[in-house]
C-alpha cells in the first residue's frame, strides 16, 4: 500500500476551484512576502497594513494608486491578449518604449497651438503605431517561419532599451533639452500633456480603462472577435472552418504592441513629460505580463488587477520610512505571480491523494491501431 | 516461396491471457505460443488485439489475468525493461528515435549498466557487425534525420538486437514502407530466424503473411480463433477467419440512389497524397459520388483514408492527381480559400478539427457562418439569433448534455457528433465527407447519426462514407468501395457484395475479376 | 607593453565575461535538457547578493561563491518545480523568478543601512569592505608581455570557468550521462520510451543551471565590482540567455561570446569604425539584434540549420499521457 497522487487533468474546474485557488495563492504570496519581512527583524503586520493605507487609503493615496495603474492596465491588456493565443508577446517594454519615443518625438514636432485634444490622439495614436510596428518586428517572422516569438521578442526589449538611452544620453538628437547641463529629455509643450483630474491623476486613466472595456467588447461580440477566440482556442478548428489563422496572429500581436505603446504615450504625456529613459524603464512592460497572468488573461479583469498591484509599488517609499526597503514590494509582487502560475497547475488538473496498490504502469508506449 | 513449420521449442507462451479497458475485453482468454526460430503472423483487423497482446508481451501492459511463459518459466513484466531484459524486443509502428542523433547514439540511449564514457568506435563497430550479419544494412555514422524510412526501421530493429532481444515483435512494419524496403525487410527477419531468433510479424496483410511466416494467428474481437501452419491454409480461409460471418446483416438496406441523373458531386482521379513521413499514403485513388448516392469505403485504417479525407477538405496538400467538387477543380486550393463551402465535413477527430473545445456549444454551431446573416451584421455578432439557432439545432438533432457557457469538451462522444452534424448539414452543401462517424457511440446515438446520413442522400446530397465498421458499410451505402494500400481496390453493390473478396481487399491481397 | 589599452581591454573583458560565461554554460545545460529558465538574472542577482554578503561575514572567498552558487540553485528550485512537474509555462515561471530574485536581493542589501536610530548594522550596499580575489600566478609570469596577463593575470575563478568550458563539453558529448540529456531535450517521448526519467534530468539540469547563474552573480559582485547594488547585474543575465543561443548551445563557442559581450559591456567608450562615431548604446545592442537575427535565420533555414538549432523540445512541458 503506498500514498499516490494522482493527476488527471480537468475538462473546466468548478467555480468553487477557480475562487478558492486564487484566493489561496494571494494569501501563500502573503504568507511568504510576510515571513520575508519578519525573518529580516521587521513587522509584517505593519507593513502590510502600510501598504493598504499609503495606496489606498484616501483620496491622495488612490490617486497616486490610480496613476500608476494606467500604464499597467495597458501593457496587462497587450499580454493578455497576446498570450490568450499562446503566443508569448514579452515584448512590451521595447513596445512601450518605442510608443514613448514617437509620442515624444511627434510632441516637440507637431506645432503646439493645435488644439490639445487633437494633440493628444495624435501622441496616442503614434505611440501606439510605433509599438504596432515594433511588434510586427517579431510577428512576421513568427508567421513565416515560426521563429520563437519569446526570444525576438525578449531581444527587442533591449534594442529599444538602448535606443531610447542613445536618444537621451548618447548623442544631441531631436528629444534631447539643449539647455540642459545633464542629458535630459525635452519638456513636451503645454499642449501635449494629458489634462488632469485631481492632484496627479490624469485623463490618462480614462483611456486605459475604455481600452480595456473595448477590448472586452469587440471580444466578446465582434466576428473579429470571435475569430480570435476560435484561433486562440483551437487553431485546427478554426483553419478547417476556414479562418486565416496566420494573418489573427499578426494582428493580434499588433495591437498587443498598440497598447504598449500607447502606454508609453500616455506616460511621457501624462507623467513625465519628456522622454526620460530613466523614469520610463521600470519595467512596466513585465508588471503588465504579471497583471495579465494574475486576472489569467481577461480583459475586465485586468483592471482591478492592474489596481492592486499598482497599489504595491506606489506604498514603496512609505514603506521605506519604515525602515523597510521599498524593495519588498518587487518581492512581493513576483511571488503573487509564482503562486499564481503554480495554481493554474491546479486549475487545470484535479489531484487526489489516495492510498493505493500500485496498479500497471500506465505506460503508453502502444501501437497505433487500438 | 516456401515455408515449412519449423517444429522447434516452445520458446514463449501465452496461456489465458485476458485485458480489458473501461470493461471492453481487447484480450479475452488469448492462447498463444511461439517456436524458437520462426517466424509467426500475427492477423486481424483493428481492434482485434493484436496491439494489446503485444504490448503485454512488451511489458507495457499488465494483464488483468493469465500467464507469460518464457522458456518454461513464467515471468512477470513490470516495466518494458523488464521484457527487454527477458529477451523480448518489440519495434513499434512509430518509430522512438531521437532524430538528431547518429544512429550509433540512439543505440545506446538509455542502455543501463554502461560506463561513465561512451565509446562510440566501438558501438559503431558492433553495429556493422549485427547489420552484416542479419542483412540489416545501416551505416552507424549517420544521422537518423538522413536515414530513409526503411532504413530508420532498420535502426529500430538492431537497437532491439543490440540489447540481446531474442524474440522480436514487428508491429506492421510494412505499413510505412515501399515494396523493395519491404522484400529486404523480411530477408532479414528470415536472417534472424535462420539464426534462432523467433519473430511475431503482425499485420492485417494477408500476402505477407502467408509469403514470410511459418505459421499464423488470427485474432478476432479479442480472441484466438485459429492458429495454422501457414503452409496448410490459404487467403481465402484467413479471411473469413479475420472477417468473420457475423458482419453480414440480417437486412441489406438498399437505397439506391434515385438521383443518379443530378450529376457527379465529387470526382476523384488518380490522387496522390503524401503522408507524414514523406512517403505517398494516397497512391493513385479515383473515385466519383454521385448526388443522392452514399459511397462507403471500407478499410482498415492506416490505408490512406485519413490523407484521402484531408486532401478533400482541403487539408492537406495534394502531390498528384485531381479533386473536382461540385464541378471546381480544387485540387491546389486549401480551407483558408472557401473553395471547400459546398463541404459538410464530420472529420475522425471530433474535438481536434470539427469543434473547438474550449468554446461553448453555441459558438462550435456557427464556428462556419459566424459572418453571414443572420448570426452577424457589420461585423458584430448577434447573440440573441445565434442562441435561437443553437436552441432549434439541439432540438432538430436532439443534441443533449450541453448547458450554455460552457465549453464543448464536457459533452460525450454521440452529442459532439450530433452537435458537427447540426452544423454540417444544416448549411448549403453538396458532398457530405463522413469518417468514422459512429465511432464511440452508444446504440441511440449510432441510430440517429446513421439516420442523418441516410436523411441527407435521400434529400439529394452526396455522401462519402469512410469507416472500419464493415457492417455499417454496407447497411448504409448504395455502393460499397475497399481502400487499401493508397488505393481504391474494390466496387460493389449491395447485391453483387461478396465478403470474402471483400475481407481479401481489405487485407491487401489482390483478388481477380 | 601590458599597459596598453589593447591588452588592458583583453583582461577586462575576460574578468567581465566570466560572470557571464557562468550563467551561460549552466543555462546551456538547462535548455539542453529541454527547459527553459528566462530567470536567469534574478538568479544572478540573488547569488551576487548572498556572495557579497557571505564574503562580508566570513571573509572567504571560497564560501561566498558557494554560497552564491547555492542561492541561485534554491531559486532554480522553484523554477523546476514549476516547469517540471507543475508543467506551468515555462516562460511565466521564469520572468516571476527575475522578479522576485531582483526583488529579493534588493531588499536584502538595503536592510539595516536605513534603520532610523542609525545603528551600526550597515546595509550591503553601502558595505565596501568586501572580500577580495587575487590572481593566483606570481608577479613573474603576469609580467611577461602580453601574454602575461592574458594568460597568467587571473585568479583562480577564471581558470576553474575555462576548466568548466571543458568539463560542460565533455559531459555533454561524451558521456552517456550527456547523451542521455541531450536526448531528453531533443525528444523526450524517445527518451521515455529508452527508459529514462525525463523529469529527473531536467531537474537536476535546472539546478545546475541555477547553481551557474548563482555562481556567476557572486563572482560579479565580489571578484569583479567588489561591491554589491541593486540591479548589479546590469541585465548581464539576459546576455546569458542570448549568448546561450548565438553560441548554438555549445560550450566553446559561449566562452568566445562571453568575452566579447564582456568586453562590450566593460569598455563603454565609442568605438571609431572608419571614422564613423559608434555610440555605446549601439555596442551595448549587438548581443540582442544578433541573436534576433539568429534566430529568424535559423528558423527560416531549419535543414540546414540543423547543427546551431536548439533542442527541439525545448520550452515544452512534458507529459507521458500527452503522447
Amino acid at each position: 500500500m503506498s500514498k499516490r497522487a494522482s493527476i488527471s487533468p480537468r475538462a473546466r474546474p468548478p467555480w468553487t476551484v477557480r475562487v478558492v485557488v486564487p484566493t489561496a495563492s494571494l494569501i501563500a504570496a502573503a504568507v511568504v512576502g510576510g515571513l520575508v519581512i519578519s525573518m529580516s527583524g521587521n513587522d509584517a503586520f505593519e507593513a502590510y497594513r502600510t501598504i493598504l493605507d499609503s495606496s489606498f487609503n484616501g483620496v491622495r493615496p488612490l490617486t497616486r494608486t490610480m496613476t500608476l495603474a494606467t500604464p499597467l492596465i495597458l501593457t496587462g491588456l497587450a499580454a493578455a491578449i497576446a498570450f490568450r493565443m499562446k503566443v508569448w508577446n514579452i515584448g512590451g517594454e521595447g513596445q512601450l518604449y518605442m510608443g514613448a519615443v514617437v509620442a515624444s518625438g511627434l510632441a516637440l514636432a507637431i506645432p503646439s497651438d493645435i488644439p490639445k485634444p487633437l494633440m493628444i490622439a495624435a501622441i496616442v495614436l503614434g505611440g501606439a503605431a510605433a509599438g504596432a510596428v515594433w511588434a510586427g518586428l517579431a510577428a512576421i517572422p513568427k508567421a513565416y517561419f515560426n521563429a520563437d516569438e519569446v526570444i525576438t521578442t525578449l531581444m527587442l526589449n533591449f534594442v529599444a532599451l538602448s535606443f531610447m538611452n542613445y536618444l537621451i544620453f548618447g548623442s544631441t538628437s531631436f528629444w534631447k533639452d539643449p539647455k540642459s547641463s545633464f542629458p535630459q529629455g525635452l519638456r513636451i509643450p503645454e499642449s501635449a500633456t494629458m489634462p488632469r483630474m485631481s492632484y496627479r491623476l490624469h485623463y490618462g486613466i480614462i483611456i486605459a480603462v475604455v481600452a480595456a472595456v473595448l477590448l472586452w467588447w469587440v471580444l466578446r461580440r465582434t466576428t473579429y472577435g470571435f475569430e480570435v477566440r476560435a484561433v486562440s482556442d483551437s487553431k485546427e478548428a478554426s483553419r478547417y472552418a476556414g479562418m486565416r489563422v496566420n494573418s489573427k496572429l499578426i494582428s493580434v500581436l499588433a495591437i498587443s504592441g498598440a497598447l504598449a505603446g500607447i502606454a508609453g504615450a500616455i506616460e511621457v504625456s501624462g507623467v513625465v513629460k519628456r522622454l526620460d529613459p530613466t523614469v520610463l524603464a521600470s519595467e512596466l512592460g513585465f508588471t503588465g505580463i504579471v497583471v495579465a497572468a494574475v486576472a489569467r488573461f481577461n480583459c475586465l479583469g485586468v483592471i482591478p488587477v492592474a489596481v492592486l498591484l499598482a497599489g504595491l509599488v506606489v506604498s514603496g517609499s512609505s514603506l521605506q520610512r519604515l525602515g523597510i526597503p521599498p524593495e519588498i514590494v518587487f518581492l512581493l509582487q513576483g511571488l503573487i505571480f509564482l503562486f499564481v502560475a503554480a495554481g493554474e497547475f491546479f486549475l487545470a488538473n484535479k489531484v487526489t491523494i489516495a492510498s493505493t496498490v500500485p496498479v500497471q504502469p500506465a505506460g503508453n508506449g502502444g501501437l497505433a491501431n487500438e | 516461396m516456401e515455408t515449412t513449420t519449423k517444429a522447434g521449442q516452445e520458446i514463449l507462451q501465452v496461456r489465458e491471457l485476458t485485458k480489458s479497458f473501461y470493461g471492453v475485453a481487447a484480450n479475452d482468454n488469448v492462447e498463444f505460443s511461439l517456436h524458437r526460430g520462426e517466424v509467426h503472423g500475427l492477423l486481424g483487423e483493428n481492434g482485434a488485439g493484436k496491439s494489446t497482446l503485444c504490448s503485454v508481451l512488451a511489458g507495457l501492459y499488465r494483464p488483468d489475468s493469465g500467464e507469460v511463459w518464457i522458456n518454461g518459466r513464467p515471468v512477470q513484466f513490470r516495466s518494458p525493461l523488464d521484457a527487454s531484459e527477458q529477451g523480448i524486443g518489440m519495434v513499434y509502428q512509430h518509430f522512438r528515435l531521437v532524430s538528431s542523433f547518429t544512429v550509433a547514439e540512439n543505440m545506446v540511449l538509455g542502455l543501463k549498466g554502461r560506463d561513465r564514457t561512451v565509446s562510440l568506435g566501438q558501438v559503431e563497430g558492433k553495429v556493422r557487425e549485427l547489420a552484416s550479419r542479419y542483412g540489416l544494412d545501416v551505416e552507424p555514422t549517420a544521422h537518423v534525420w538522413q536515414l530513409s524510412v526503411g532504413e530508420q526501421q532498420r535502426v529500430e530493429i538492431l537497437r532491439q538486437l543490440f540489447r540481446g532481444a531474442q524474440i522480436l515483435i514487428l508491429d506492421e512494419p510494412t505499413a510505412v514502407l515501399a515494396p523493395q524496403e519491404a522484400d529486404r525487410l523480411f530477408d532479414a527477419v528470415r536472417q534472424m530466424a535462420d539464426q534462432d531468433h523467433s519473430v511475431i510479424l503482425v499485420s492485417h496483410k494477408m500476402e505477407e503473411i502467408l509469403s514470410n511466416t511459418d505459421r499464423v494467428t488470427v485474432l478476432r474481437g479479442g480472441r484466438n480463433v485459429g492458429t495454422l501452419g501457414t503452409s496448410e491454409t490459404n487467403a481465402a480461409e484467413l479471411a473469413k477467419m479475420m472477417v468473420g460471418s457475423e458482419h453480414l446483416p440480417e437486412a441489406i438496406q438498399q437505397v439506391v440512389g434515385q438521383f443518379a441523373d443530378k450529376g457527379l458531386v465529387l470526382s476523384v482521379r488518380e490522387l496522390e497524397v503524401e503522408g507524414d513521413r514523406g512517403t505517398p499514403a494516397v497512391d493513385g485513388a479515383s473515385l466519383d459520388v454521385v448526388a443522392g448516392q452514399i459511397v462507403g469505403v471500407a478499410g482498415v485504417a492506416g490505408n490512406g483514408q485519413r490523407e484521402f479525407q484531408q486532401a478533400i477538405a482541403g487539408q492537406r496538400q495534394v502531390a498528384g492527381g485531381s479533386i473536382m467538387l461540385g464541378g471546381r477543380d480544387v485540387t491546389r486550393l486549401g480551407s483558408a480559400s472557401g473553395s471547400r463551402s459546398g463541404l459538410a465535413y464530420v472529420p475522425e477527430d471530433r474535438l481536434g478539427t470539427g469543434l473547438a473545445s474550449g468554446m461553448t456549444l453555441e459558438e462550435n454551431l456557427i464556428l462556419k457562418g459566424y459572418k453571414e446573416l443572420p448570426y452577424s451584421r457589420y461585423g458584430m455578432l448577434r447573440p440573441r439569433l445565434i442562441a435561437a439557432r443553437a436552441e432549434q439545432l439541439v432540438e432538430d438533432f436532439d443534441i443533449r448534455g450541453s448547458r450554455s457557457g460552457l465549453p464543448v469538451s464536457l459533452m460525450s462522444g454521440g452529442n459532439l457528433q450530433k452537435a458537427i452534424l447540426a452544423r454540417e448539414l444544416t448549411r448549403p452543401h453538396d458532398l457530405l465527407l463522413a469518417a468514422s462517424p459512429t465511432r464511440g457511440l452508444d446504440i441511440a446515438a449510432t441510430a440517429a447519426v446513421r439516420r442523418h446520413i441516410r436523411a441527407d442522400a435521400e434529400n439529394g446530397g452526396a455522401v462519402l462514407l469512410f469507416s472500419e465498421d464493415l457492417s455499417e458499410i454496407i447497411e448504409l451505402s448504395d455502393r460499397i468501395l475497399v481502400m487499401s494500400r493508397g488505393r481504391i481496390v474494390g466496387s460493389y453493390t449491395p447485391e453483387t457484395l461478396d465478403i470474402g473478396e471483400l475481407g481479401l481487399l481489405m487485407s491487401g491481397a489482390k483478388v481477380h475479376g | 607593453m601590458n599597459d596598453t589599452v589593447l591588452v588592458l581591454s583583453v583582461v577586462s573583458a575576460i574578468a567581465a565575461g566570466t560572470p557571464i560565461l557562468f550563467a551561460a554554460l549552466g543555462e546551456i545545460m538547462t535548455e539542453r535538457s529541454g527547459v527553459m529558465n528566462l530567470g536567469v538574472d534574478g538568479m544572478m542577482l540573488i547569488g551576487a547578493v548572498t556572495g557579497f554578503w557571505v564574503g562580508v561575514e566570513t571573509e572567504s572567498a571560497v564560501l561566498a561563491l558557494l554560497a552564491g552558487g547555492l542561492a541561485g540553485t534554491l531559486l532554480s528550485l522553484v523554477h523546476a518545480v514549476l516547469a517540471v512537474s507543475l508543467r506551468v509555462n515555462q516562460v511565466i515561471s521564469g520572468l516571476a523568478l527575475v522578479i522576485v530574485g531582483g526583488g529579493l536581493s534588493a531588499y536584502w542589501g538595503n536592510l539595516g543601512g536605513t534603520a532610523a536610530d542609525g545603528s551600526a548594522d550597515q546595509a550591503l550596499v553601502q558595505t565596501k569592505n568586501g572580500v577580495s580575489i587575487d590572481p593566483i600566478f606570481p608577479e613573474v609570469l603576469q609580467d611577461l608581455p602580453v601574454i602575461g596577463p592574458i594568460v597568467f593575470g587571473h585568479d583562480l575563478v577564471i581558470y576553474f570557468s575555462w576548466a568548466l568550458v571543458g568539463a560542460v563539453g565533455y559531459l555533454l558529448y561524451r558521456t552517456q550521462f550527456g547523451l542521455s540529456l541531450r536526448a531528453v531535450g531533443e525528444d523526450p517521448g524517445a527518451a521515455d520510451a529508452a527508459g529514462l526519467s525525463v523529469s529527473r534530468y531536467r531537474y537536476v539540469c535546472t539546478l545546475v543551471g541555477g547553481f551557474g547563474a548563482g555562481l556567476g552573480g557572486s563572482y560579479l559582485s565580489v571578484g569583479v565590482i567588489g561591491t554589491w547594488a541593486a540591479g548589479l547585474t546590469a541585465g548581464a543575465g539576459w546576455i546569458a540567455v542570448a549568448l546561450v543561443i548565438l553560441s548554438g548551445w555549445r560550450p566553446w563557442a559561449a566562452l568566445l561570446a562571453a568575452y566579447v559581450f564582456g568586453a562590450l559591456r566593460s569598455l563603454g567608450f565609442t568605438l571609431q569604425i572608419s571614422g564613423i562615431e559608434v555610440a555605446s548604446e549601439f555596442l551595448a545592442m549587438i548581443p540582442f539584434v544578433a541573436t534576433y537575427l539568429v534566430v529568424i535565420v535559423v528558423s527560416a533555414n531549419p535543414a540546414r540549420a540543423r547543427k546551431i538549432a536548439g533542442p527541439a523540445a525545448l520550452g515544452e512541458p512534458y507529459s507521458r499521457e500527452a503522447r
